[in-house]
């Protein structure tokens, strides 16, 4: 024991550029839970009334009944547009587990105390009150496609005429699925977490930052692409590593990433990690994490090994449950192909998967999310009417990305259907960053946030 | 030339609109329009960023072909409007200039 823990501190020191870290601290104290979500509405099944805020629905003649599975950006969107284009005879029924949703989009700045994990929480309410849709909390066991019904925890099942599946990710810790060993049980998920699904993750990751001593280290591990929202870890790296600047001296933050290199703003990052936060971050490409040990806080990696105060492992991810129990994930078994044009999926007919699940060149961010629920909805609604999909969607990426505590940069992407590929492609003009961080973009952050947000709950 | 194109639009629309019970066909532009409500709100109307409503079809493609005209430096805007071809602009502005509210899409 005393000799690998010799060992390990030397490869440490080997791997550290930086003089005068000092030692690592203390372990880290016994985490205690996050901040529990606050509680929930107990109605299901709550139809749209008519009152002041019940929006006016077109009057199209169009009937049809749909169900929505996952109360995200995409759930949360398709919902809306189904009703918002479709009219009241387009019955949406959105089932989702959560009393509300939490945000993943800025949840980063829970980490550095800027925000709290409540102000990133949105309810149902609005899509109820002003669209009629209807909502059922609960869990989905299992889809009959034959009888097309969805089969609920408790309640009766959900007959449907299209269903749409939008339940985001799953983290993938099983070894023979792709999983980083030493992350198999609960306490060492509990200790190594991944806080990339917004919540109590969140704020338990945070109180590990803040238990760091000055001269700490916080190792982040970033999977191979695809996941869910590319510049998200390394707006993270930017974000702890100011916050350990101002708040932990001497402390450093290890990006350990699987891709061959920066996935998304390469020259934001890049300018970031070189030269904003020199000293304090240390990026790598092409890094294999070979296994971490949650109790001695240890990573092996393809670059050596090395000891840290916090692990923040992002795993590798998935489709979610319900997609991959119905069938519907066959792209490697991980994400569903779809028609481009429907979000309709390649082997089920009459489902449709959008959001994070979908596989297709388009990246995993909210954003396109709410873009996604709304192709998706036109095409229903054109096929409730007899019509075929668009035959030539746009869909769009925006994200602002701190690179400071009050800096920012951004990206943008629009993507068109590609005729003879059948897929959507990157328009490579519109494909762009910040050309610098700056204030002013950090301010538009908190507008962009707040108008996506808006628009896909409201 | 674009004020047939936009009467012609406007004739599909209302076409649509009279054909009555079944297949009411989209509004022309409204799901490439779409792409600009996640920070415009639903239908242009929003109020954090720049509303899109009460233009002319005219006043609003001109305002896209400038903006796709500029570096975009740091202004996120400018860099969006190159993904869209001159088509697809003139979609977007024709449906936009109908709309009024954020309740009920033209």
């Amino acid at each position: 024991m005393d000799n690998s823990h010799d060992k390990s501190q030397q490869v440490r020191r080997a791997l550290l550029k930086a003089a005068g870290l000092g030692s690592l601290g203390a372990l880290l104290p016994t985490l205690g839970c996050g901040g529990s979500d606050p509680a929930g509405e107990a109605t299901s099944f709550a139809l749209g009334r008519s009152s002041a805020t019940a929006t006016a629905l077109p009057a199209t003649g169009i009937s049809g009944r749909v169900v929505v599975v996952g109360g995200g950006m995409a759930g949360a969107a398709v919902a809306k547009y189904l009703r918002l284009w479709g009219g009241a005879g387009v019955s949406v029924t959105l089932v989702e587990r959560s009393a509300s949703y939490t945000s993943n989009i800025m949840s980063n700045l829970v980490l550095t105390g800027q925000r709290s994990i409540g102000s990133l929480q949105y309810k149902y309410d609005n899509l109820v009150n002003r669209y009629g849709v209807k909502r059922v909390q609960g869990d989905v066991i299992a889809i009959d496609q034959a009888k097309k019904q969805v089969k609920l925890a408790s309640g009766a099942p959900l007959d449907y005429d299209r269903l749409v599946l939008a339940p985001g990710v799953v983290f993938t810790y099983e070894l023979d699925r792709g999983g980083i060993p030493g992350l198999e049980t609960a306490a060492a998920q509990a200790r190594v977490l991944h806080a990339w699904q917004a919540g109590s993750q969140t704020t338990a990751l945070r109180k590990q930052i803040t238990a760091m001593p000055n001269g700490g280290v916080f190792v982040l591990t970033i999977p191979a692409k695809p996941y869910r929202c590319p510049p998200g870890p390394y707006e993270r790296a930017c974000l702890v590593a100011d916050w350990l600047k101002k708040n932990r001296p001497g402390s450093k933050v290890f990006i350990l990433d699987a891709n061959p290199g920066i996935t998304a703003e390469v020259h934001s990052f890049t300018d970031a990690f070189m030269n904003v936060h020199a000293g304090v971050t240390e990026y790598r490409e092409n890094v294999q994490i070979y296994g971490i040990d949650a109790s001695t806080m240890t990573l092996d990696t393809s670059i050596g090994k090395l000891q840290a105060n916090v692990i923040n492992a992002i795993p590798p991810h998935r489709a979610g449950k319900v997609v991959t129990d119905a069938g519907l994930a066959d792209l490697n078994g991980r994400w569903a192909s779809v028609n481009q044009l429907s979000y309709e999926s390649n082997v089920a007919a009459g489902i449709h998967v959008i959001g994070d699940s979908a596989g297709t060149d388009q990246p995993k961010a909210g954003h396109i999310g709410n873009q996604l629920g709304k192709v998706c909805a036109d095409a229903i609604v054109r096929g409730f009417g007899g019509l075929p999909p668009d035959p030539a969607p746009v869909t769009n990426s925006a994200c602002y990305s701190p690179i400071t505590m009050d800096t920012a940069s951004w990206l943008t992407a629009v993507f068109a259907f590609n005729q003879s590929t059948q897929k959507m492609a990157a328009v490579s003009d519109s494909f762009r960053e910040a050309a610098s961080r700056s204030g002013d973009n950090y301010s538009k952050m908190n507008k962009w946030f707040s108008a996506l947000m808006t628009e896909t709950f409201s | 030339m674009r004020i047939l194109a936009t009467a012609a639009l406007l004739g599909a629309s209302l076409l649509a609109a009279t054909a009555g019970a079944q297949t009411a066909a989209p509004p022309p532009g409204r799901l490439l329009a779409s792409n600009c409500f996640q920070c415009h709100g639903t239908n242009g109307a929003g109020s954090t960023f720049d509303s899109l409503i009460g233009q002319s079809v005219d006043e609003i493609y001109k305002k896209l072909k400038e903006m796709q005209a500029e570096n975009p430096g740091n202004n996120i805007m400018k860099a969006h409007a190159r993904g869209y071809t001159d088509e697809q602009m003139r979609q977007i502005s024709a449906y936009l200039s109908r709309q009024t509210s954020s309740s009920t899409s033209r």
